[in-house]
Formats: C-alpha cells, sequence, structure tokens
C-alpha cells in the first residue's frame, strides 16, 4: 500500500515526465495494436486461404536421381541419361488406385491419355523438338509424339488445372456441356485445331489408333490456350493445338478396347497435410512406386497466392520489432533521466530505512501505472486504427479473390456451374466469406499480447531505475547534495 | 576510567567531558556495577567496538576510521567531534547502518548491527538528522514526517494529527504543516527533520552537524529540543559536531582525532 501511496504520488508530482512516457508508450500501444491485428488478421486470412487449396500431391521425376550420372561431355552418360528416361516404369489406374488406397490421402483424381491419329481431321501442323518424356508413366510403348493427336482423359473437372490456372481458356461450349462432359465419348478441342479443321460445337470427329480402329467424338466444346505464355516461338500453333479433351472413363474404354494401346497417368491425390508428404511417399515406394519417381506437392503454389499478405503480415512484425527496440530505448533513457533527477529522493528515502527493493518497487509501480492507461488507450485508438486498415486489407484482399473467381468461371466458358467436389473452388480459391466481420480483429488474443509487450518493454526498460537502486550509495548522494 | 581507555594504535580520544561531573561520577559507578554482572549494561544502548573503516578503493592501511570504541547510554546527550578528516560522518553512517564496519563492531540494544535488517534499524531504531535537512522539497512538512511513519510501516488513524504533534513539539507551528519545505527557513527545516526522526519514536537519534546552517539563536532552540530528548524522553541523541556551543551544551564528548595523527 505504502508503495503504491507512494508511486501515486511521485506520478501526480512529474505530471510532465509521465505523460511523455504515457505519449511513448500510447504510440507503442497504437502501433502494436494496429500492427498485432493485420498480423492476426493476415495470419487467419493465411490459414483460410490455404484450406480453400486443396492439399494436392503428384508424382513427378526425381531428376536429381536420374541425372546423377549424366555426364553431358560424354556420349555414354547422355546415353545412360537417355535410357533410365526410357525405362521408367509406366503405371495404370489400378496402380493409381493402390496408392491412393492410403490413410493420408482424402480423394485423388488423374489425367489419363493416349496417342490417336486423326481420321476424320488433320494434325495442325506445328514445329516441335521435344522428344523427351513429359510426365510420370510414359513408357517406351506409348511414344504420344509420333501420333497426332494427344487424348487426354480427366477424371474430373478438378483435373482440368489448365482451365483453373487459366492455360486453357473454353471459347466455346454447349448448354449442357458440363452435365454430359465425364459420362462419354464428349471432347473439347483447341480454337485452332477447330479452325484448322472447320470444325465447330456439336460436330463428330473420328480418331484412330496405330492398329485402325477408329473411335468417334462429338465436340462439345472448343477452348484456346493463353498464347502469351503457352505460345511456342516461332510456331504458329499453340503446344495444345493437337491435345483433345475428354473424360478418363473414354480413354479406359479406348484402352479396354485395344490393348495394345498405351496411356499415361497423371495423377493427383489430395492429402490431409502437407507434413505427411515423406511418410506418404515412403509408402508408395513400398507399393511400388520406381526411385526415378518422387511426390511433389503444390505446397509453393498455396503459398505464392497469399505472398501479398504474407508481406504485410511481415511488414507488420518489422515495424513491431523497430517501434518496439526504439521505443525501449526511449523508455530506457527518459528512466535513466528520471533517475539521475530523483537521485536525491532515493537517498532520502534509503536514509530513512526504505528497503532497496520496496524502492524499486515504488519505480516500477509507477511506470506500470502509467503504462497500464497508456496500453488501454493505446488499446482502443489502435482497435479503431486498425479496423480500418485490417478492412483495407481485406478489401483488397476480397477484390482480388473475385477477380480470380470470375477469371476461373472466364476459363471454363463463363458459366457458374458445379463442380463433382463442391463446385469451382477446389482450386486456388480464397474463401472471402469469413473476412466481411471486422470484430474479430482486435480480440482477446490481441490485447493480452498487447499486455505482455507492453510490461515486458515496460520491465525492461525499468532496468535502470533497478540497477540504480541497487548501485547508490545513500550516503554518497546526500555528500553529493550537501 | 571509561573515557580515557586507549587503543593500540588509537586513533580516538575518549575526553568524555562531563557537563556535571557529579552526574558523571554517580553514572560512571552506576556503569561500572553493571559491567561487571552484565557485558552490556542496560542503560548502554549502543556500544562500538573497535570498529575501523577503510574504503573500497583505498589502500590496505588507509582507514578512515580506525579502532574507535565508544559507549552511549539512554537518557545522555553525546558530541563526537573532531576536525575534519577525522571521520566524524564515516563514524555516523557507520552508527546509522549506512555503511558497515570494515572491522570492529557496533552492537545496538544487545545486538551486533551485522545481524539486523538495516532498513529496520534505520526507519524503527534510530533517527537520523543531517546538516541539510535530506527533506523531500516536493513535500509539505506534514507529509515528509507521514512518509517517515510510512516507510516504518506505524499503523496509527491519525498520522497527521501525529505528525503536527510532533512538529509543536519541536517548535514548529501547526499552520506550517502544509507549507512545503522549501518555504521554510533553515531552522524550521531543521525542526521539521527532527520531528520526521522522532515520528516513530526512535530510541537514539543521531544528527550530523544539525546547527551547521542554523544561526547562535536557531542553533540554542534546536539544541534545548535534544536536550529534552535525552533527558526527558531518556533517549540517546548523539551529535556529530565541531561547534563548541554545542559541545558546551551535551552530557558527553567523544574525540576524533585523524588516522596520521596517533
Amino acid at each position: 500500500m505504502f508503495i503504491l501511496k507512494n508511486a501515486w504520488i511521485s506520478i501526480k508530482r512529474n505530471k510532465g515526465r509521465n505523460i511523455l512516457i504515457g505519449i511513448i508508450i500510447l504510440i507503442i500501444a497504437c502501433a502494436c495494436t494496429i500492427t498485432l491485428a493485420i498480423k492476426n488478421t493476415a495470419s487467419d486470412l493465411i490459414d483460410s486461404y490455404k484450406s480453400a487449396y486443396d492439399k494436392e500431391v503428384t508424382i513427378g521425376f526425381n531428376r536429381e536421381n536420374m541425372m546423377k550420372d549424366f555426364d553431358p561431355s560424354q556420349e555414354e552418360g547422355r546415353e545412360s541419361a537417355r535410357e533410365k528416361f526410357d525405362n521408367v516404369a509406366s503405371y495404370t489406374i489400378s496402380d493409381v488406385e493402390k496408392f491412393a488406397d492410403s490413410d493420408y490421402i482424402e480423394s485423388y483424381y488423374y489425367t489419363y491419355g493416349v496417342g490417336l491419329n486423326g481420321n476424320s481431321i488433320e494434325k495442325a501442323e506445328i514445329e516441335s523438338n521435344s522428344d523427351m518424356p513429359n510426365g510420370f508413366g510414359h513408357g517406351k510403348e506409348t511414344n504420344m509424339s509420333s501420333t497426332d493427336f494427344t487424348l487426354t482423359g480427366y477424371s474430373s473437372k478438378d483435373a482440368m488445372s489448365e482451365f483453373i490456372s487459366g492455360t486453357y481458356t473454353m471459347s466455346e461450349i454447349t448448354d449442357n456441356a458440363w452435365d454430359i462432359a465425364f459420362h462419354g465419348n464428349y471432347v473439347f478441342i483447341n480454337q485452332e485445331l477447330a479452325e484448322y479443321n472447320d470444325l465447330k460445337l456439336n460436330d463428330k470427329i473420328k480418331l484412330e489408333d496405330e492398329d485402325g480402329n477408329t473411335y468417334e467424338f462429338e465436340i462439345i466444346g472448343i477452348f484456346k490456350e493463353n498464347e502469351e505464355e503457352n505460345q511456342e516461338p516461332m510456331s504458329m500453333f499453340s503446344k495444345s493445338v493437337n491435345t483433345i479433351i475428354t473424360n478418363s472413363d473414354a480413354v479406359v474404354a479406348l484402352t479396354n478396347e485395344n490393348e495394345n494401346l498405351k496411356a499415361s497417368i497423371y495423377p493427383t491425390f489430395i492429402i490431409d497435410s502437407y507434413d505427411h508428404v515423406e511418410k506418404l511417399q515412403d509408402e508408395f515406394y513400398k507399393k511400388g512406386l520406381d526411385e526415378n519417381f518422387l511426390l511433389q506437392t503444390n505446397e509453393e503454389l498455396a503459398e505464392s497466392g497469399v505472398s501479398s499478405v504474407k508481406n504485410i503480415s511481415s511488414f507488420s512484425t518489422t515495424f513491431l520489432v523497430i517501434t518496439l527496440i526504439i521505443g525501449g530505448i526511449v523508455l530506457f533513457l527518459i528512466n535513466m533521466i528520471n533517475i539521475r533527477e530523483r537521485k536525491y529522493e532515493i537517498g532520502v528515502l534509503r536514509t530513512i530505512g526504505i528497503s532497496k527493493l520496496k524502492l524499486t518497487m515504488q519505480f516500477v509501480s509507477e511506470l506500470v501505472i502509467v503504462s497500464v492507461v497508456a496500453l488501454t488507450l493505446g488499446a482502443g485508438i489502435g482497435a479503431i486504427s486498425s479496423k480500418g486498415v485490417s478492412n483495407s486489407l481485406l478489401a483488397n484482399e476480397i477484390n482480388s479473390s473475385n477477380e480470380k473467381t470470375e477469371e476461373i468461371n472466364k476459363n471454363f466458358g463463363g458459366m457458374n456451374h458445379g463442380g463433382d467436389r463442391g463446385g469451382m473452388h477446389g482450386k486456388g480459391m480464397p474463401v472471402v466469406e469469413a473476412y466481411d466481420s471486422i470484430d474479430a480483429v482486435v480480440d482477446i488474443k490481441v490485447l493480452l499480447e498487447l499486455l505482455s509487450i507492453g510490461l515486458s518493454l515496460v520491465l525492461v526498460s525499468s532496468i535502470a531505475s533497478m540497477v540504480s537502486i541497487q548501485r547508490f550509495s545513500p550516503l554518497t548522494i546526500l555528500k553529493e547534495r550537501s | 576510567m571509561e573515557n580515557k581507555k586507549k587503543n593500540n594504535g588509537v586513533s580516538n580520544d575518549h575526553l568524555g567531558k562531563d557537563v556535571s561531573k557529579k552526574e558523571r561520577k554517580i553514572k560512571n559507578k552506576e556503569s561500572k556495577e553493571v559491567k561487571e554482572s552484565n557485558p552490556f549494561p542496560k542503560d548502554i544502548i549502543l556500544s562500538i567496538k573497535n570498529a575501523s573503516y577503510r574504503y573500497s578503493d583505498a589502500e590496505e592501511d588507509d582507514y578512515a576510521l580506525k579502532n574507535v570504541s565508544f559507549d552511549f547510554e539512554s537518557g545522555k546527550l553525546y558530541a563526537i567531534r573532531g576536525r575534519s578528516g577525522t571521520g566524524k560522518t564515516t563514524l555516523l553512517s557507520l552508527i546509522s547502518g549506512l555503511e558497515k564496519c570494515s572491522e570492529g563492531e557496533i552492537i545496538f540494544d544487545g545486538k551486533s548491527l551485522k545481524e539486523m535488517n538495516l532498513d529496520k534499524y534505520r526507519n524503527s531504531d534510530i533517527g537520523i538528522v543531517f546538516q541539510s535537512y535530506n527533506l523531500l522539497p516536493f513535500m509539505t512538512a506534514v507529509e515528509n514526517i507521514i512518509l517517515s511513519m510510512d516507510a516504518n510501516g506505524l499503523k496509527i488513524k491519525n498520522k497527521k494529527e501525529k505528525a503536527i504533534e510532533l512538529m509543536k513539539k519541536v517548535g514548529l507551528k501547526a499552520s506550517y504543516a502544509n507549507r512545503k519545505v522549501l518555504r521554510l527557513s533553515g531552522g524550521e527545516q531543521q525542526r521539521v527533520a527532527i520531528a520526521r526522526s522522532l515520528s516513530y519514536n526512535p530510541k537514539m537519534i543521531i544528527a550530523d552537524e544539525p546547527t551547521g546552517n542554523l544561526d547562535k539563536q536557531t542553533e540554542t532552540e534546536i539544541l534545548e529540543i535534544f536536550k529534552k530528548l535525552a533527558h526527558e524522553e531518556n533517549k540517546c541523541v548523539i551529535i556529530v559536531t565541531h561547534s563548541q556551543n554545542v559541545c558546551d551544551t551535551v552530557d558527553k564528548i567523544y574525540n576524533l582525532k585523524k588516522v596520521q595523527e596517533k
């Protein structure tokens, strides 16, 4: 009681200095509140954004493993590498199903590709110098580059990553396209191929395999490839000009019809957590995955979607640290001056028998009382300000998300249709609805963080008082005064 | 004789110049009798035994104070006299527990200061009065006195009334109670300092040149207060001084000499 009473008297007596300390702490508190609120909001936003992404795992080449004996300067090295690429194992749908039977995998989809020649249509001539395999399951028998067309079957809409990413955009589509796209011999063809062969929606095309079997498909959509990013230099056509898109069942039906037809499968597994990738990979190897393959995740892609928010969060943290360092130094210096000014008082109080501990507690109490008031005011002002800042942050994010939604819908032909797994948000779509309320920005967590930061700062800056009180000899102080 | 004790390498000289020789003789007789039966006689409140003090940064044999042995009794007014540099203030800081003896010991009321909580000792057992008063200038007279009561942990209802009572006791008007001490004269400030030192009724008052900044008239008045405290309230009052006026007033004088003069 004596300590608090004396502390209160001192605060009232040194109004100017305490107001200055209060203002500094208020500014720090204000900055802390805004920063913590932004940081927490950004963190929620990032978590939510990431959760909007499926945690995807695909199978890719273990290039490091494959290239480890590769010496480009020697013919033998090049041969050995080529052999490795040619001899990697190929996998079937049943292999993928076997892999997918894991506790870590929630669902999966795949694309299933096969090479066919034109029967009723002609291949659009393109220049290609690539004879390297281009994906998982590419066996030496399946040399799609030797055929006119690549028929790619998607197991579901979620598998149609090129449309989701915007590489392909649907330019024409039949009204019922998405109702029938995954249930029969329906295809989407490249706009350039359509123009080359004078094809339009609902036209039927015939393709044939190398054994002469013909297969008929109906065109239900025409897509175009984003030229800026994907057109090969010095080429008339885009890379996908001879890619015909259908569903995986249609490709399976083809391979069932002709066993010589070799297909390549590109599976995507949705996992429960990125932390389980290594365990899953070991499981895949045990189930027969070639060691020249490894698992790749879309974590980086998911991260890249929130990079701007992360930047804001990281900027906030830096700002907070700088504010705390500067604020801490200023408070420390004020405390030093305070102690020097009050040296005589300390001497007198020590002489009349007030212990060092009580005196230290009195000085710290003074600072804590001022700090609590300033922190409360700062938290209030910060809460009001952070609302605006966070709203602005949210508005930008919502805007950017909406733009992305519209863009993906546009890529699929401008129709708002449901996908196989709950609509379009299955990929790359942040859930923005969670952020239309700002009430949770300055919550109890922020206030507790603020309180602990503020009081820690006060205690650290009080070290000057504590050390000085321990060191001062009352007699020396009083002698100096005399 | 008590006041003629001589130590090896003594730096101090106990003149023990009693104002009343008759009284001194009686006391000495009583004291001797007590000493024979008790190593720490009841009326001796403070005993300094071969106390030496050397500053922490001083050389090994560079003492500010060496082998000082004095005894102080309750109900007596003492003066410690000496020229500048003889260690008067050092001795006072040892007695008041602001410094600790390098060698020897000080015994208060039967207990060595080494074993005591010196903060508690300063805010309960002794009252200290300084030449420069050492009041807190931003406080009123009464607040300074109450602060001392608070430091002691004194639990009484009307601290302010008690403080004003103390002020009156040392010759200050009650109307000065709420006056900032800086607006009081030197003599008045010294009276507040004395009142403060009395606030928790200590057994001993230690004063360092309490009249050094005061005129003759005020000095006499202040000394009268100390005299009353010793003789009427049975307190042991020790005044460190080089004022002849003070020496003429006290019951006993201890002289300090410079260590080099021994």
